[in-house]
């Protein structure tokens, strides 16, 4: 067995896209589950192990890993399983261009509407003083600066705008793109898919006007292949909270338009 | 047979690490100048390709491959490094593959929209009004508004400066005693010092006392496939050619 050991949240986000790729390439891993909601990653035994705070972070062997998309590439790489790049250079080029979109433009605004309606008030109601000890302790600033918008809601009106706005666009791009191949980047399962479903496998849920089975046919075909995967059902079974939960509404045969959020 | 065009910019940026991995990949052809920091990217056909449009790297080169145009350099320079002949541009080893392509990521998120926002305001681009309608993405349009305007924030110029200072701080300590940055000449020397060689006047303080880093300047400057790219420049000096680049982080 490889002394691989995934220092991880839950299944979301980039959390769940090196646990996914794992469990795709049939590696066994030991699972070090870090509640984010409670600051673990920002507690000394994990700075110890990646001294950014960040989730996720892989150890294989004395190797440490951080970055969840270079870490699915070397995991990719490094053990045997299936491949989760494609072969040809150009379906490469395209996955790349599809995690770089998702990790750096449509990601940060899902996140920003998701943390203003997930994770901040998960965490307000705890005792002021001890919130502000924890955010001290990040070592990012520009975390920091995230975290304490979150617990504040202190997101402004212009902020959340933009995140709508690209939140939509972000829809309409992959409804087009998935209409012109089977997977995301390719003919074959890649890494891009599954840092796709990291970002989206709640899409019916949270955004029921935009993402359904009337306006984003193809969208919900991607979702449901995905969710159907062995890998991917243990690995939302991993899951703690009720942010993994939502992945059900794929097992509805059929998803009508609803009403926004 | 396949048809490769690729429009760039002056070498400098994302087109100075395209060109570079082009020659070191020798990787046939047909290259068309476009000046970036007019915005003539968006009077191109392949513009309004939705993975060009959507680009989230700014005013870079565009490859079109057999109808199918790609844009954002590193992955570029990825795939020229698939297709090419000679010597890698990566290592073969998956760990050390994993450093290149994590050092590429901190160079794409966070150098280069601090490089591109000081470049743009020491050396602002100028584009068509015409032109700027054409661009696809809001954000980018955006940017350009900005930068037309002349509104560059304190906040994002100083942040932008810490940024060049921190990329500098990461690069002396990764040169150590080695010639390159992941040891063999790879796509992290050609991104790193496509950003990085025009802050030199710009940020003086953050060269200041790094010697290993101002010799691997001058290295990867002279190294064949960067000097031929350079050697395209239409400027005098292509490291004052900047155009809108990637947006800073909306996080912080």
């Amino acid at each position: 067995m490889p002394d691989v050991t995934l220092y991880h949240w839950e299944p979301n986000a980039n959390s769940g896209k090196p646990m996914l790729a794992l469990m795709e390439k049939g590696v066994a891993f030991k699972s070090h589950y870090l509640d984010l909601l409670n600051f673990d990653q920002h507690r000394p035994e994990y700075l110890a192990i990646n001294p950014q705070g960040t989730i996720p972070a892989m150890l294989h062997g004395d190797r440490v890993l951080t970055e969840s998309t270079a870490i699915m590439e070397y995991v990719d790489e490094e053990f045997p399983g299936p491949r989760l790049m494609p072969e040809n250079p150009r379906d490469r080029w395209r996955a790349r261009w599809w995690m770089k979109f998702m990790d750096q433009w449509l990601g940060p605004s899902f996140s920003m509407i998701g943390w203003s309606v997930f994770v901040g008030p998960a965490v307000r109601s705890r005792d002021p003083q001890e919130l502000e000890a924890a955010v001290e302790r990040i070592p990012l600033p520009e975390r920091r600066v995230a975290w304490r918008k979150a617990i504040s809601g202190r997101f402004s009106e212009e902020e959340m705008a933009e995140s709508r706005r690209r939140v939509e666009l972000g829809i309409r791009l992959l409804e087009q793109e998935l209409g012109k191949r089977r997977w995301l980047a390719s003919d074959q399962y890649s890494l891009a898919d599954i840092n796709g479903f990291n970002l989206a496998y709640a899409l019916p849920l949270s955004q029921p006007a935009l993402s359904n089975d009337d306006v984003t046919p193809n969208t919900l075909r991607w979702l449901r292949a995905i969710y159907a995967r062995p890998a991917t059902r243990a690995c939302w079974a991993m899951g703690r909270t009720s942010l993994v939960t939502r992945a059900k509404i794929l097992e509805q045969p059929h998803i009508p338009a609803g009403r926004s959020a | 047979m396949s048809t490769t065009t690729l429009y760039h910019g002056e070498p400098n940026g994302p087109s100075l690490t395209v060109l570079a991995a082009l020659f070191a990949k020798q990787v046939p052809a047909d290259l068309r100048y476009i000046d970036l920091a007019r915005g003539e990217r968006h009077a191109l056909e392949c513009a309004r390709e939705p993975l060009v449009a959507l680009s989230i790297e700014g005013e870079g080169p565009v490859l079109v491959v057999d109808g199918e145009a790609m844009t954002d350099s590193v992955f570029i320079a990825c795939y020229l490094d698939d297709v090419g002949r000679g010597a890698a541009l990566r290592p073969a080893d998956a760990y050390a593959r994993w450093q290149t392509m994590k050092w590429c990521r901190q160079m794409i998120e966070r150098t280069a929209p601090a490089a591109a926002y000081l470049g743009c305001r020491a050396y602002p681009p100028k584009a068509d009004a015409a032109l700027l309608e054409k661009i696809g993405s809001a954000d980018l349009r955006g940017r350009w508004e900005q930068t037309g305007a002349g509104r560059f924030s304190e906040e994002y110029l100083a942040d932008s400066r810490a940024k060049i200072r921190q990329a500098t701080e990461r690069l002396e300590a990764q040169l150590g005693d080695r010639e390159w940055l992941m040891g063999a000449y790879s796509i992290a020397d050609l991104e790193s010092f496509a950003w990085l060689a025009g802050m030199v006047p710009l940020v003086p303080e953050a060269f200041a006392g790094k010697p290993r880093t101002t010799a691997w300047l001058e290295r990867v400057r002279h190294s064949p496939p960067v000097a031929q790219a350079l050697s395209l420049a239409r400027s005098a000096d292509p490291a004052a050619s900047w155009s809108v680049g990637p947006e800073i982080n909306r996080w912080g």
